[in-house]
């Protein structure tokens, strides 16, 4: 083999170990193909939507009544509200995907791929908040119809909010999946954050309503800000910049975190 | 399973019971209104985890041969996993049901009792259940699939958040499915508890459909087994 040639495969590995740009694409991407890989799923969620919305929010709507409040609309407040904390659980499915993963061995094959650490962990944060956008543009659809919400700048606002609680609840939810070592566990832990996290926020009930025990902590709920923030933006048209920023710093704190054990984990076993 | 009660009881049941003025169709506290099906929704998710643990030892641990292998006639052995898994809920419950029997006034009352028997024969039917979907799911999707629409209609299709009477009036086409669900009966014999000397008629309701399904789910375990 001549000098030139073996340069030329030298050349060509160093350009298959470093994609340039496309690794953390196709990371992404291959997170989305997996929730059309699973259409059962994708349909039982979809009709558990519209059950609670069609069904369970239209009765129970008949018989709230908040007297500070008489015009109060409690179908209105919990569609929205709906669409945010399915968000937050559909975004929580990253983490039983990486622990899987881990489980089963794939995370072996994952790390042999010509990606970088960084670019894997970027597209995985990345492909769980988009593929859970995906998966809630169709609610937002029917409830942005069904309120005759119509404005596209309202409606790219709260997007917006739906985007960043996504991106979030996935950091959480891959920093929970890679420092709990038991499946059991791990179950537990992951299902009691997922409840807590949107029972105990403002997402489904407004805070007046609340037991004290609750309203004192549910306003820093990620999902209350994505909620409130949503509610503003397509109810009043204004944007609030204290919820979105919330939402950002909740963001940067748990994608940080997400990152950094996920990295650890790879680099050197779960606790190495 | 506490935890999950606890956060239905003490943030969803207490917050809607707020929501929700006394007096509203005839409700005198729509928080001691719900408050049974927290713990009936516990049971519910406890005893479809039985129908999850037959599905992994089918296709995850591949535990039939072994299971076979034991010295107990195969009778025995189905029923016992029945047994096993309304044994579960019920321990699943045990603090559930005595904060809900603390709520209505009869923790010290042979209604606990009666609380404990409408638990448990509710746990039967779903245990039956779940069972039956787990021998026949071939795939975890399917069986996870199968489990969370029967949740939903247990759930939302029930008279657990609000009483026939609304749903005759803004959804008169789904009364015939929230009168036949089996959550609706086991919360309904749950509320009759608070009035002492109903004796075990609202329970009597239960236990043909429970029996019905945990035969169902007896069968289906012998027969996916090749027993």
């Amino acid at each position: 083999m001549s000098s030139s040639a073996t340069l030329a495969n030298a050349s060509n590995s160093q350009a298959l170990a470093r994609p340039p740009n496309g690794g953390v694409f196709q990371i992404a991407l291959r997170d989305i193909q997996t929730l059309f890989r699973t259409p059962w799923i994708i349909i039982t969620r979809s009709l558990a939507f519209i059950i609670q919305l069609f069904v369970f929010a239209t009765l129970i709507s008949t018989l709230v009544h908040i007297s500070s409040d008489p015009t109060f609309n409690f179908f209105q407040y919990y569609a929205i509200g709906s669409v945010v904390g399915t968000m937050a659980s559909i975004s929580f499915v990253i983490g039983y995907d990486i622990f899987e993963e881990a489980e089963e061995g794939v995370l072996d094959y994952l790390l042999t791929l010509p990606v970088s650490r960084r670019q894997f962990i970027i597209g995985r944060a990345l492909g769980g908040a988009v593929r859970a956008m995906i998966y809630i543009i169709p609610m937002f659809v029917i409830v942005a119809v069904l309120e005759n919400f119509t404005s596209p700048l309202n409606l790219i606002a709260a997007v917006l909010d739906l985007f960043l609680l996504s991106f979030g609840v996935t950091g959480l939810s891959i920093t929970v999946a890679v420092s709990v070592r038991s499946a059991n566990r791990f179950d537990v832990v992951l299902a009691l954050l997922e409840l807590a996290v949107s029972r105990a926020s403002t997402a489904l009930y407004p805070a007046i309503a609340m037991p004290f025990y609750v309203a004192i902590l549910a306003p820093f709920s990620p999902v209350s800000l994505a909620a409130g923030s949503a509610r503003e933006a397509l109810t009043g048209g204004a944007i609030n910049i204290a919820s979105l920023a919330g939402l950002v710093a909740f963001v940067v704190i748990f994608l940080g975190l997400g990152a950094a054990f996920y990295f650890r984990k790879l680099e050197g076993g779960v606790y190495a | 399973m506490f935890a999950n009660f606890s956060i239905d009881l003490f943030i969803t049941a207490v917050t809607f019971g707020n929501l929700i003025p006394p007096g509203t169709t005839g409700i005198a506290s729509y928080f001691l209104y719900i408050a049974p099906g927290s713990n009936l929704v516990t049971a519910m998710v406890a005893a479809f985890q039985s129908g999850r643990d037959v599905w992994r030892e089918k296709y995850i641990k591949d535990l039939t041969s072994y299971l076979l292998s034991l010295p107990v006639p195969r009778l025995l052995l189905a029923s016992s996993r029945i047994a096993g898994g309304v044994a579960r809920s019920v321990i699943a419950t045990f603090p559930g049901t005595i904060v809900i029997c603390y709520l209505y006034g009869m923790l010290f009352d042979t209604r606990v009792l009666e609380a404990y028997l409408i638990v448990a024969l509710f746990s039967l039917g779903i245990v039956g259940l779940s069972m039956s979907f787990a021998a026949f799911a071939s795939s975890i999707e399917v069986f996870v699939t199968v489990r969370s629409l029967v949740q939903l209609y247990l759930s939302f299709l029930s008279t657990l958040f609000y009483k026939v009477e609304v749903v005759q009036e803004k959804a008169p086409f789904l009364v015939p499915i929230v009168s036949s669900n089996p959550m609706t009966w086991a919360v309904e014999a749950f509320r009759e508890l608070k009035i002492s000397g109903t004796g075990f008629a609202p329970i009597s309701v239960l236990i043909a459909p429970s029996l019905f399904f945990a035969l169902l789910g007896l069968g289906s375990y012998l027969w996916y087994s090749k027993l």
